[in-house]
């Protein structure tokens, strides 16, 4: 009789356990796909704090942008968002892209100089975390990072800090710093989401500890808007959607590795986007896309990142 | 003497003095010249520069409130032109000192002001180009006042008004030395 009590008990808590982790889970999804949609889009970024007297601040960045997030993948435990700019009536310019994923554990960190390290993270420490995975235009890595979506007060946010390599904002301007260490907080709101950042840029040199050279504030409102003001970037997608899924399957053979992958930031004197923007017009084949990613892929980390 | 010949004794006697350095001096240490050579990059756009001593003689240097006689002031040269001209100097903050550059056009009107390295925590905010370009366009006929023409810095009291002081006392230094044609 006590036996059967202790086991009923023990079913008890883990069912409850069960549903709890499951109920979480489903708030997660539901935050996730809060970052879909059309979005009215105000990026600002401000530099705080230099640690040396003579740093002199560099202006701020602000920009406006129309942008539609895309819900271009969903599984169990994967969510992947499609960012499309919208200039003008007509033209469409594939965005950045984030991929979610559940308890996973193969992730990249930007290490400097276009170099990324493909590691595993042990299981136990991914427990009903999430992955965000960043890629660029061109669907190459950009930064990865694992933690737990938090529900508290009313609140829905995510937080994570990531090596990254410069953004594209500041990507041709700066060579002050190598390495951008960013403190990324993904927030739904009442408005939208929230993607507010604390950023170092850091000098990175192999065997030394980073030097700091400057801090910075992002502030990324999206306000949502409605979809139909985002018409033209859902049809361009429904075009270019087969193009891009194969890029992203060229890619998939060559992230599934341990270690090291290096990129050279242009081939003949372009980088890898403009290479693909042209081919989507006249091929969706794999073998193509894959054979312009692997012109690419070099053995050796390339000394300038920034490829100036 | 005529005017012209006295120029041409000024010259001569400061050209035999000139020292080229291009900063391999041990008496400035290597994180300051990395500053150093980071301001003129930042302020004049240009790499592959060569800076050439400007050494005054003691009896100069003890007649001007601003010292000149050490590693203090500097022509900035690159493919043999005269981009400007580099003053560095220390200045006392609460407690201990820092070190600052003016850089200068070629006719000695201020082009930029830097504190370089500050060795307190307190005062710190003298450091920012916010407040130190007030100072952008003085000539050395110019009298920086700290709360006159040049703001206060609440909390920064000490520092800002030495290094007000520290500027005007590099301008009226160099106007003695102009003014007996000491330098160009």
């Amino acid at each position: 009789m006590k036996k059967a009590v202790v086991l009923g008990l023990t079913f008890c808590v883990i069912g409850a356990w069960s549903y709890a982790q499951e109920n979480k889970k489903q708030q997660d999804i539901k935050s996730i796909k809060g970052m879909c949609g059309c979005f009215e889009v105000n990026f600002k970024y401000t530099e705080t704090f230099a640690p040396e007297i003579d740093y002199e601040k560099h202006h701020d960045y602000t920009a406006t942008a129309l942008e539609w997030a895309g819900l271009i993948e969903e599984s169990d435990n994967k969510l992947s968002i499609q960012h499309l700019l919208l200039v003008g009536d007509t033209t469409i310019i594939k965005h950045w892209r984030q991929d979610w994923l559940y308890e996973n554990q193969e992730v990249f960190y930007y290490d400097k100089d276009n170099t990324w390290n493909f590691t595993s993270l042990p299981e136990a420490t991914v427990n009903g975390q999430w992955t965000q995975k960043v890629y660029q235009v061109d669907d190459s890595p950009r930064y990865s990072g694992s933690a737990s979506w938090v529900h508290v007060d009313g609140r829905h946010y995510w937080e994570n800090k990531a090596s990254s390599p410069l953004p594209r904002r500041e990507y041709t301007k700066r060579s002050d710093y190598n390495v951008m260490l960013r403190g990324n907080r993904h927030e739904i709101t009442n408005y939208g989401w929230l993607h507010e950042q604390d950023n170092d840029k850091v000098i990175r040199k192999d065997g030394m500890e980073d030097v700091l050279l400057t801090q910075e504030k992002g502030y990324n409102t999206y306000t949502k808007v409605a979809d139909e003001r985002c018409s033209i970037a859902q049809k361009w997608w429904t075009t270019n959607k087969a193009f891009w899924s194969n890029a992203r399957n060229s890619w998939e053979t060559v992230y599934d590795r341990q270690g090291l992958l290096s990129l050279l930031p242009a081939v003949d004197d372009k980088p890898l986007y403009m290479h693909l923007y042209p081919l989507q017009k006249s091929t969706t084949k794999v073998d193509d896309i894959t054979a312009v990613i692997h012109q690419f892929l070099t053995e050796k980390s390339v000394i300038d990142a920034q490829g100036k | 003497m005529h005017k012209a010949s006295k120029k041409s004794v000024w010259a001569a006697l400061t050209l035999s003095i000139v020292l080229s350095i291009s900063f391999s001096s041990d008496q400035i240490s290597p994180r300051l010249k990395e500053k150093i050579d980071a301001a003129i990059h930042s302020t004049y756009g240009i790499t592959d520069f060569e800076l050439k001593r400007i050494a005054v003689q003691s009896e100069w240097d003890k007649r001007t409130p601003a010292a000149l006689g050490g590693e203090n002031l500097f022509e900035i040269f690159r493919a043999k032109q005269l981009h400007g001209y580099l003053y560095l100097g220390e200045a006392p903050s609460k407690k201990r000192k820092f070190d600052y550059v003016i850089l200068f056009t070629p006719n000695f009107t201020v082009k930029k002001t830097k504190v370089l390295i500050y060795r307190e925590d307190f005062g710190q905010q003298i450091g920012s180009q916010r407040w130190l370009k007030q100072f952008i366009g003085f000539t050395l006929v110019d009298h920086p006042s700290y709360g006159e023409n040049i703001d206060a810095i609440s909390g920064a009291t000490i520092s800002a008004s030495s290094m007000t002081r520290a500027i005007g006392d590099v301008l009226t230094s160099l106007r003695i030395l102009k003014e007996k044609e000491l330098i160009p």
